[in-house]
């Protein structure tokens, strides 16, 4: 056998090729990382955001009971080992995702604005949003990681014209606004993730690696230089690109200060993922391995995942469901319609339950991975068939480093804003804002006991 | 006059033309009337101008200025000296052009008048424009998409990689990649720049210290869907060997001379066995066409059944023994991993069952062996290559002693860097290149160095970015000529999708572009560069034609067409690439996009069509006898991206004929308007009846009733392009209404129709390619130039070639608006 580690047991490589490469992070590294095991005592916060497309079958979400006597719905039934650290929030809802005059594109609104509470710019060009909520938080904590964010998909990225009507793709393909008109797009290849996590170099020896971070800072210094003789030679005219490239060649440079002075950090001697694996099963779990991976190494602290873009017309073979997702979701009651996407979804929450087993089991200062983060899981639709933006199915798992009480479901009004728990989830992350997007307040209970 | 009847009087009330989106932005809808006198239309002194005629008789009961009707007062607008409204006028020109207004039921000019009355006006605006023209601004920095980077560092390197998996994703604006305001700057986008640069450097030099890694190539090219559903049992393409079946062709760039691991993953059942076992398969590697390795995999003891693993092999991971470590040489090549036919004797041309290839029968373990994926892996024992295609291109000198190597490097670096960015280097840009080279050097050899600067070189933004900027001495807001470089870089990325090469870049720098027979010499030459055709059959027309969409599909194959598998995608994308391909080979008339009779069909693609002696896997050139499939118009591609999973959409397909065959755009759905038609109809119907019955919402009408009867012309072709008669047990109904009224029956007479307006068709052809190659938006301004193309293609019969060399010496192409 010649693509494998040494730690790698037979039964891992029966488990097939794709896994092969994508093992490693699973079993063989991790135990190896302890970088954040020597992290001060106050714990960092980290946030992660996981999406779900195409809404749910509400019915089968909406756990029976209030408060902490609550029983989980069959959806969220492969949660129940987690119980203790899930809010199951309910009531909420997106309304800039609505309509309000722009005719169609539910679906791009709805991921359009689910971090952003912002009604978003109809157009299949020049896009317009708001600053979404895990932009906030990363920008708060970028001086502490080497990556302020990441943003996954486990879908295709690259999409020819306009998503939905009149809508760019940007809307349907991403949840992250660094500013109002740029996007974060999402990456779907591991191997792309892995090579920003750890750089391109492919050695793990410390001086080559610092070398090249060297040589990355004096190319960017160079750049540098360069643009702003060009923004000279411009003039003001066209000069918003021009600000864009600057900020970005600053914030890259930021991030290579910051890895020359975690240089001591341990590099983990994998090979990089071959690319996307087959199958939407192991290229999700990689995904979620290498997210696993980011917190752990403490190379960023915010993460956006989508499980796929808006309207996405994934079929789930593997579970039995050759049916598109999209056309599925528009079930009309259809019972056995209901059933299959009913099962998609508690495909996905299986798949997120196996990445929160991993934070959990994952020591962090005094607790866990777990223990002080803050995962937001949820979907900009509700009732995909009616396009419905609420009430919107919302989890909110992990502790958040102490400040959010777990193993209750909050009922809200209909119709409280989204941007409200936002608003709350920054609080705990200690990034106040005063408000984002459509928000009106703020959610105490979430760590009242 | 409420709303509703506002809508219902004046029908198609956000009717407006491709460029009244900003319109209607900025108009303020609650500001009071103003008093007409103020309005020139509406002076009693004017005098006539066809264009006030016509519009007072037909148009400004709606679009005046106190209705407001989709914002287009046309009581408003100046009829004399129409270039003063020319805003306006041009989408007046449009609907006219078009037959779009008025609205049906409303009293309509008759065609002399309406092509007189738009004749006039379009002389109007072109005599301004000629004396003033406004060739728009494209943005000063616009960034090389993943594509053109890609192309880019293959002139320029010899190196091919893959820009996707490189480079993150490009934003597209009015369904272009090449839309510089939508290609946006962002840190990971640097950071990948940064990785890229390094790695690609890596690549051109080879670096014998490269670690092994890997890379994987799957049966099916940009699959996006679970599984592969691609039957293995013919030959699948020219890259095969002749007497194979199945496997995969990939295109690997090998770094340097060295050992490379093939690895070859076998298809498996959803309970993970392998299929095929249980006969023998002959399973061959070739690279760039001979044979390097053959093993025999399948039948005989160990492999005779289900039992599951006995003491000798699993049927779960019998092909781990599938990979062989072969000593290549540094370069491009192509692996080819495919099955020897077993009965090589059989002849092609029996096709495969119309049996959904997802079926249970074909989940059996004893179903045909198919290979899933190919893992190249390596270098092992890599040795740095002496001579390869990029090392040759890059040292263009070899330095004899340390003393040389200074002015060698300094050497090898101008020549990349004018290449690299497509202009006269500079004092400076060469001394920023040597300090990288002298500090690579001072850590290393002259290979260090000379990598080093590479890196440089390949994230310097005069690389990533073409960069147009204002003469010092042209005042704001004027037009001015590009200049010869300038020019040259918009001709490689337009006609390429690349960087100019020597040839058109010496003449540039020299100043001879100017020369209109020389430029004309140079484009006639660049077009009949296979490159020229590659990228515009992959970028222009994939994107215009959302042939990209095709791998993205997803047919209902549950119900209704279990038979759609990946080897009819594939052969949906195939037979438009090489349509395209030879419409431009062959230098044809743009409107045989339209009425070609021929195409390129294999055996599967030809029964789809239902066309009879078709045999193999082999694409051929086929004259379609039936001319309902002639065009762009019978392609299954084209049919079925504008179409739903599980039913076809007259309204897609009627909206994409207005906009991309007619010349009249559709605006976006109005307001609150439930675009979702399946819950408005309780029992299974046609689709016929289903838009029928909702086009009775008068609402829906204002836009349907223009979309849908044009795409209902199309009804015999259903959703992934067969021929019917039926839908849910009705008979086809395929008779449409144009615009102007006419009725047609099916698609042949349909085509007809369209053909009879080619000018029309032309003209929406014209359009995107000129916003594909200046990278903007086409605006009202483009008009005349868009005409004049137009006009001057005309007399050679819409050629390609005319119409593309009028486009390269238009005035958005040559020209720039400075800032103001």
């Amino acid at each position: 056998m010649i693509v494998t580690k040494t730690a790698m047991s037979r039964r891992t490589v029966l488990r097939g090729l794709g896994a092969t490469i994508a093992l490693p992070l699973l079993d063989a590294m991790i135990p190896a990382l302890t970088a954040t095991a020597n992290t001060p005592a106050k714990a960092a916060r980290r946030l992660g955001v996981v999406y779900h497309p195409n809404g749910v079958i509400y019915q089968n979400w909406l756990p029976k009971g209030v408060g902490r006597a609550f029983e989980l719905s069959p959806i969220l039934a492969p949660l129940e080992p987690f119980r203790t650290q899930l809010i199951v929030v309910t009531g909420l809802a997106c309304q800039p995702a609505q309509a309000l005059g722009d005719g169609g594109g539910d679906h791009s609104r709805a991921s359009g604005s689910y971090l952003t509470g912002v009604h978003v710019k109809k157009s299949d060009s020049v896009v317009g949003n708001g600053i979404s909520m895990d932009q906030i938080a990363a920008k708060a904590f970028e001086r502490d990681t080497q990556l302020s964010s990441l943003q996954l998909t486990a879908d295709e990225n690259s999409l020819v014209g306009a998503c939905d009507v009149g809508y760019s793709c940007a809307y349907s393909s991403t949840l992250s606004w660094l500013t109002p008109t740029l996007p974060l797009m999402a990456e779907n290849n591991p191997r792309v993730v892995f090579e920003r996590l750890f750089g391109s170099t492919d050695s793990t020896d410390p001086q080559v690696r610092a070398f090249r971070l060297r040589q990355d800072r004096s190319l960017l210094d160079s750049v540098t230089d360069r643009v702003r003789q060009l923004q000279r030679k411009l003039g003001p005219v066209d000069n918003t690109k021009v600000n864009d490239y600057l900020g970005s060649l600053r914030d890259v440079e930021r991030r290579i200060q910051k890895a020359e002075a975690q240089s001591a950090t341990e590099v983990p001697d994998v090979d990089r993922p071959a690319g996307i694996p087959e199958g939407f099963d192991a290229h999700v779990k990689l995904l979620y391995d290498l997210q696993l991976l980011a917190y752990q190494s403490d190379l960023t602290r915010v993460i956006t995942f989508m499980y796929g873009r808006e309207q996405t017309g994934r079929p789930y073979p593997q579970i039995g469901i050759p049916d598109p997702h999209h056309q599925l979701s528009h079930h009309q009651g259809d019972p056995a319609k209901l059933e299959k996407c009913t099962r998609i979804q508690t495909y996905h929450v299986t798949l997120f339950a196996g990445y929160l087993e991993k934070l959990r089991s994952t020591p962090d200062g005094d607790g866990s991975l777990l223990d002080h983060m803050i995962v937001l899981y949820g979907a900009g639709l509700s009732n995909s068939d009616r396009h419905s933006h609420g009430p919107l199915p919302t989890l909110v798992l992990g502790g958040g480093a102490g400040t959010i009480a777990g193993g209750r479901h909050l009922v809200y009004p209909d119709d409280t804003p989204l941007a409200n728990l936002h608003v709350t989830l920054l609080d705990r992350l200690g990034v106040p804002v005063e408000r984002l997007g459509d928000s009106t307040g703020r959610f105490n209970e979430l760590s009242e006991l | 006059m409420s709303v509703i009847q506002t809508l219902m009087a004046c029908v198609g009330i956000a009717w407006i033309g491709a460029t009244g989106f900003e319109a209607s932005q900025v108009v303020q809808a609650s500001a009071p009337p103003r008093a007409s006198v103020q309005a020139p239309a509406a002076s009693e002194s004017a005098p006539s101008t066809p264009a006030r005629e016509l519009v007072a008789r037909y148009c400004v009961t709606c679009h005046n200025e106190r209705l407001k009707t989709a914002n287009l007062l046309l009581d408003q607008a100046d009829a004399r000296e129409v270039f003063r409204s020319a805003e306006t006028w041009e989408k007046v020109i449009v609907k006219l052009r078009a037959r779009a207004m008025p609205p049906p039921g409303r009293p309509r000019p008759d065609n002399a008048t309406y092509d007189a009355v738009a004749g006039w006006l379009e002389t109007e605006i072109d005599r301004a424009a000629a004396a003033r023209p406004n060739p728009g601004r494209p943005a000063d920095l616009h960034r090389l998409n993943r594509t053109e980077y890609a192309n880019a560092v293959r002139d320029l390197l010899g190196v091919e990689i893959d820009g996707t998996a490189l480079l993150p994703p490009d934003e597209q604006a009015y369904g272009f990649d090449t839309n510089a305001h939508a290609l946006s700057v962002s840190p990971p986008l640097l950071d990948r720049y940064l990785t890229a640069a390094a790695r690609i450097a890596r690549f051109a030099m080879g670096d014998p210290t490269l670690r092994p890694e890997f890379e994987r190539y799957t049966a099916v090219k940009n699959n996006s869907n679970e599984r592969t559903w691609l039957w293995q049992t013919e030959r699948l393409g020219e890259e095969f060997p002749l007497g194979s079946r199945g496997g995969i062709a990939a295109r690997h760039y090998f770094p340097v001379d060295g050992e490379y691991l093939f690895k070859v993953r076998l298809d498996r059942t959803w309970e993970g066995v392998i299929r095929g076992l249980n006969v023998p398969n002959e399973i061959e590697i070739r690279v760039d066409g001979r044979r390097v390795w053959q093993f025999t995999i399948g039948g005989g003891f160990g492999f005779d059944g289900l039992k599951g693993p006995d003491s000798r092999v699993s049927l779960y991971d019998a092909d781990e023994v599938l990979q062989v470590r072969v000593p290549i040489k540094a370069g491009l090549r192509q692996v080819v991993v495919t099955v020897v036919k077993s009965d090589a004797v059989k002849p092609e041309g029996l096709g495969p069952a119309r049996m959904p290839i997802w079926s249970l029968r074909y989940d059996s373990a004893n179903a045909q062996l198919i290979v899933s994926s190919l893992l190249i892996g390596g270098p092992y024992n890599g040795r740095l290559p002496q001579d390869s295609p990029s090392r040759r291109r890059i040292f263009v000198c070899h330095p004899a002693s340390v003393n040389e190597e200074t002015a060698c490097a300094t050497k090898i670096l101008a020549t990349l860097a004018r290449r690299a960015y497509r202009r006269p280097t500079t004092t400076e840009d060469i001394e920023t290149l040597l300090d990288f080279y002298k500090k690579g050097r001072a850590g290393g050899d002259f290979d260090t160095g000379v990598r080093a600067a590479l890196e440089r070189l390949l994230v310097s933004p005069d690389f990533l970015f073409r960069i147009e900027v204002d003469p010092d001495h042209v005042p704001p807001g004027t037009a001015y000529r590009l200049s010869d470089v300038e020019l040259a870089s918009r001709l490689s990325f337009f006609l390429w999708s690349s960087i100019p090469d020597e040839e058109l870049l010496d003449l540039a720098i020299d100043g001879k572009l100017r020369d209109a027979k020389l430029l004309d010499q140079q484009v006639r030459r660049m077009l009949s560069d296979p490159r020229a055709r590659a990228a515009l059959v992959d970028n222009f027309f994939g994107q215009w034609l959302q042939v990209r969409n095709v791998w993205l599909l997803t047919p209902d194959t549950n119900r209704k067409y279990p038979w759609f598998d990946d080897n009819l995608r594939t052969a949906f994308v195939r037979e438009t690439e090489l349509f395209l391909d030879a419409q431009l080979k062959e230098d044809r008339s743009i409107v045989e996009l339209l009425d070609a009779k021929d195409t390129f069909l294999n055996e599967q693609l030809a029964r789809h069509y239902g066309i009879p002696n078709v045999y193999g896997s082999h694409f051929r050139r086929v004259t379609l006898a039936d001319e309902n499939r002639w065009g762009l118009l019978g392609k299954a591609s084209v049919l079925s991206v504008a179409s739903y999973p599980h039913r076809t959409s007259p309204t897609i397909r009627g909206k994409w004929l207005l906009e991309n065959v007619l010349g009249a755009p559709v605006p976006p759905p109005p307001p609150d308007v439930n675009t979702t038609l399946e819950n408005q109809t309780a029992r299974a119907t046609s689709v016929r009846e289903m838009l029928e019955a909702h086009r009775k919402n008068p609402v829906c009408a204002s836009c349907h009733a223009r979309m849908d009867p044009i795409g209902f012309s199309l009804e015999n072709f259903d959703a992934i392009g067969q021929w019917r008669t039926t839908d849910a047990g009705t008979a086809i109904n395929a008779s449409g209404v144009l615009l102007d009224g006419t009725t047609v029956e099916g698609p042949a007479a349909l085509r007809r129709a369209l053909v009879a307006q080619k000018g029309q068709f032309v003209k929406s052809v014209t359009e995107k390619l000129l916003m594909f190659a200046v990278g903007r938006q086409i605006d009202y301004y483009d008009a005349p130039a868009i005409r004049a193309i137009v006009r001057a293609a005309a007399a050679d019969d819409y050629r390609w070639s005319s119409t593309i060399l009028a486009l390269v010496k238009s005035a958005p192409f040559q020209m720039r608006r400075s800032g103001s």
